[in-house]
């Protein structure tokens, strides 16, 4: 193989082998590059994206191609769209709602502001299981708390979970990922075992086992951080860490098997024979051409693990009341089912809203990254 | 073919007893002394000592190890912590059977409906049939089980609100029986149940079968003048299905995560079920007893779908 490539130099890049964004100036090595007429094809393993063909010189960069393709794709604009209401509604939703709304005359409670009244703990008990009103914007559940308030918290925890999970998900999956794949030995041998004891163990199961065993214990001990504080949140790390330890195996294959195209590619042998250093080469080469394969990953991973996370707080192991997740606004309105449907449906509703946008966006960035994959 | 089996064996074995030794592992750390909580406040060391003893709480963790996977083979997993001197697998019993139809007819509709589903969705690929069909099933494919469930008991309860009806929105009637009583608790459940693995089996076969149809041996069963549906039938649907083999281990998974959320949310007596209420008991023997039984159940799945697949396909080989 090395022999050939060696001999082969330059009619390789006639079978459009290009690498989207990488740290090197991708203008440059077109110009090296570019097909005198291919005199002779050598198969080269599939990997990036179709736009290199030695196009003429203002040809855009395959990054920018990909991101054209998604723009086309509607509906995975449309997810975007939906993804960045969601975003803003959980971080500046609850600030300016609290400031939204008179004061009430509470029964109970005296004289209260939208401050009160719009905080997603607060319990108005004279005012349960309304329904969408102007006071209360999507009504209440059956302990009298704003739901369009518990709502935006709970999107807030999904989203922040999603976060947590996909940084431990891509820095784990990438490290190991490009080491089993450059290096081999080892490393490679025991992802291949962890893998496969990941594939074969139903992921949720080992996330159930965890929060179900320590749960409580991680109620005492990260409720005295101050950030996560005592109203019910701190089992979330938990959840966070068990669902990023089912999901990295995954994200480090598929990363093991680009690192392992990569390694065989012309800009990496050229990288190489300069006498560039193999830290310098992942840095470099290897680690920039991933980001198509992890964006993918990723965005397709969110949904998994938003589901994941309202699962488990939907059977008790997440967030404890009175903290507010989907899962748990799921549960709590499925008691009320019979006499306020309502309470039960919002919740569900927006949960299958933000999964489908993630599922459409994933799927749309993996047609937009690599669209031979497409049937 | 004898090696292939071996080489499955021996990986079968190594992530059994991984998911065992983390499965203990866990279970030996976790918070709290199930004795004393047993016990109460004031307790008779002597009888603290002995239950210990009686629990085999009092050996080395290695032995504690042994004794739990030597046991395990023998279908024991020791005694529950919160009903005092009753082994685990009886408690278990109670909901095997309930989850196991459960799966079951999930597994029989998902073939059933899935299949054809995608077969006929890829016989009509890019008409506006293929583009609705996949959309709906995208949807499927994508909602959380759990919601599902919800939409469906919503419309249940709307449903006996408007008629008069009394279809329960929850419950299991008797396992495998199915009086018209026994019905209307379980369709509900069993629909919503396969609906997930539907629109992943449908969008496989679709898959699937536009591969073959591309393949040259069909070109040829054409070329030779046989009439579509023989091409069809005969020639590429056969080879079609296959590949459907390798995802039986990953429905498997599905089924035992959908599982909990589906017995939960319908409140059905399954091992789910058990399994959340056991861990509100902080009764870990039942719960490391389901979740050991549970992966257990897949891997093996697992490996009889790569068996099957070799069998039918024999150019696969173990790599």
């Amino acid at each position: 193989m090395d022999t050939k490539d060696k001999n082969t130099n330059i009619d390789l890049s006639s079978s459009g082998v290009m690498f989207p964004d990488s740290s090197v100036s991708p203008g440059e090595i077109v110009e090296v590059m570019r097909p005198q007429g291919g005199r002779e094809t050598v198969e080269t393993p599939p990997i990036v994206a179709e736009g290199g063909k030695g196009q003429p010189k203002k040809s855009p960069t395959p990054l920018q191609e990909s991101l054209r393709r998604l723009w086309r794709d509607k509906r995975a604009v449309a997810s975007i769209g939906v993804i960045i209401f969601f975003i803003l509604l959980a971080l500046i939703g609850p600030p300016i709602y609290q400031h939204i709304g008179g004061i009430y005359n509470s029964p109970t409670n005296g004289p209260i502001g939208p401050s009160k009244y719009h905080n997603p703990y607060w319990q108005e008990l004279t005012n349960q299981d309304q329904f969408i009103s102007g006071m209360y914007w999507l009504g209440t559940d059956d302990l009298g708390r704003d739901m369009l308030a518990r709502l935006m918290q709970g999107v807030l925890i999904s989203l922040t979970v999603a976060v947590l999970v996909e940084i431990v998900d891509i820095v784990m999956g990438v490290l190991i990922g490009v080491l089993a794949g450059y290096y081999g030995g080892w490393i490679d041998q025991v992802l291949a075992r962890v893998t496969d004891i990941v594939f074969a163990f139903p992921g949720l199961l080992f996330v159930i086992l965890l929060t179900g065993i320590f749960g409580p214990q991680a109620d005492i001990v990260f409720s005295k951080i101050p950030v996560i504080g005592p109203n019910g949140n701190a089992r979330l790390i938990l959840v966070s860490i068990a669902l990023a330890f089912v999901a990295w195996p995954l994200m480090a294959r598929f990363v093991r098997g680009q690192t392992l195209q990569l390694k065989e590619q012309q800009f990496v042998e050229a990288a190489r024979t300069a006498g560039t250093t193999d830290t310098q080469i992942i840095l470099r080469h290897i680690i920039p051409n991933l980001l198509s394969i992890v964006i993918v990953a990723s965005t397709l991973d969110i949904s998994n693990t938003i589901i994941g996370e309202a699962g488990i707080s939907l059977l008790g192991l997440g967030v404890q009341p009175p903290g507010s997740s989907i899962g748990l606004m799921i549960v709590q309105g499925q008691a009320m089912i019979d006499s306020n449907p309502w309470e039960v449906l919002l919740p569900s509703i927006v949960l299958a809203i933000i999964v489908l946008a993630f599922s459409f966006l994933g799927d749309g960035l993996n047609d937009a990254f690599n669209p031979r994959s497409k049937d | 073919m004898v090696q292939f089996l071996v080489k499955r064996f021996i990986g079968l074995i190594f992530v059994v007893v991984g998911v065992t030794f983390i499965t203990f592992v866990l279970g030996l750390n976790a918070p709290g002394d199930p004795i004393r909580d047993m016990l109460g406040e004031h307790f008779n060391k002597i009888i603290y000592a002995e239950l210990r003893h009686a629990y085999g709480l009092d050996l080395p963790w290695y032995q504690q190890y042994w004794n739990f996977l030597v046991n395990m083979f023998h279908l024991n997993f020791g005694y529950s912590y919160k009903y005092q001197g009753r082994p685990v697998m009886s408690i278990l019993a109670q909901g095997v059977p309930v989850s196991a139809e459960l799966a079951f007819w999930a597994l029989v509709l998902q073939v059933a409906i899935g299949v054809p589903l995608g077969i006929f969705s890829a016989l009509k690929a890019n008409t506006w049939i293929d583009t609705t069909n996949m959309g709906i099933i995208l949807v499927l494919y994508s909602i959380p089980v759990f919601v599902l469930g919800v939409f469906v008991q919503v419309f249940i309860v709307w449903f006996d609100q408007h008629t008069g009806a009394s279809w329960p929105v929850s419950n299991w009637g008797t396992p495998w029986e199915y009086s018209p009583a026994d019905l209307s608790y379980k369709i509900a459940p069993i629909l919503v149940f396969a609906a997930g693995g539907v629109a992943y089996i449908a969008r496989l076969s679709r898959a699937s079968m536009l591969e073959v149809l591309r393949q040259d041996y069909v070109r040829t069963a054409r070329a030779k003048g046989l009439r579509e549906r023989a091409v069809i039938y005969r020639h590429a649907l056969r080879n079609a299905l296959i590949p459907l083999l390798t995802v039986v281990g990953l429905l498997l998974g599905l089924l035992v995560t959908g599982a909990f959320f589906i017995e939960n949310i319908f409140n059905i007596p399954g091992i789910g079920y058990e399994t959340i209420q056991s861990i509100s008991d902080r009764d870990y023997p039942v719960i490391q007893a389901t979740v050991v039984l549970l992966a257990v159940g897949v891997v093996i799945g697992n490996m009889l779908a790569d068996i099957f697949y070799s069998v039918a396909d024999p150019r696969i080989k173990v790599q």
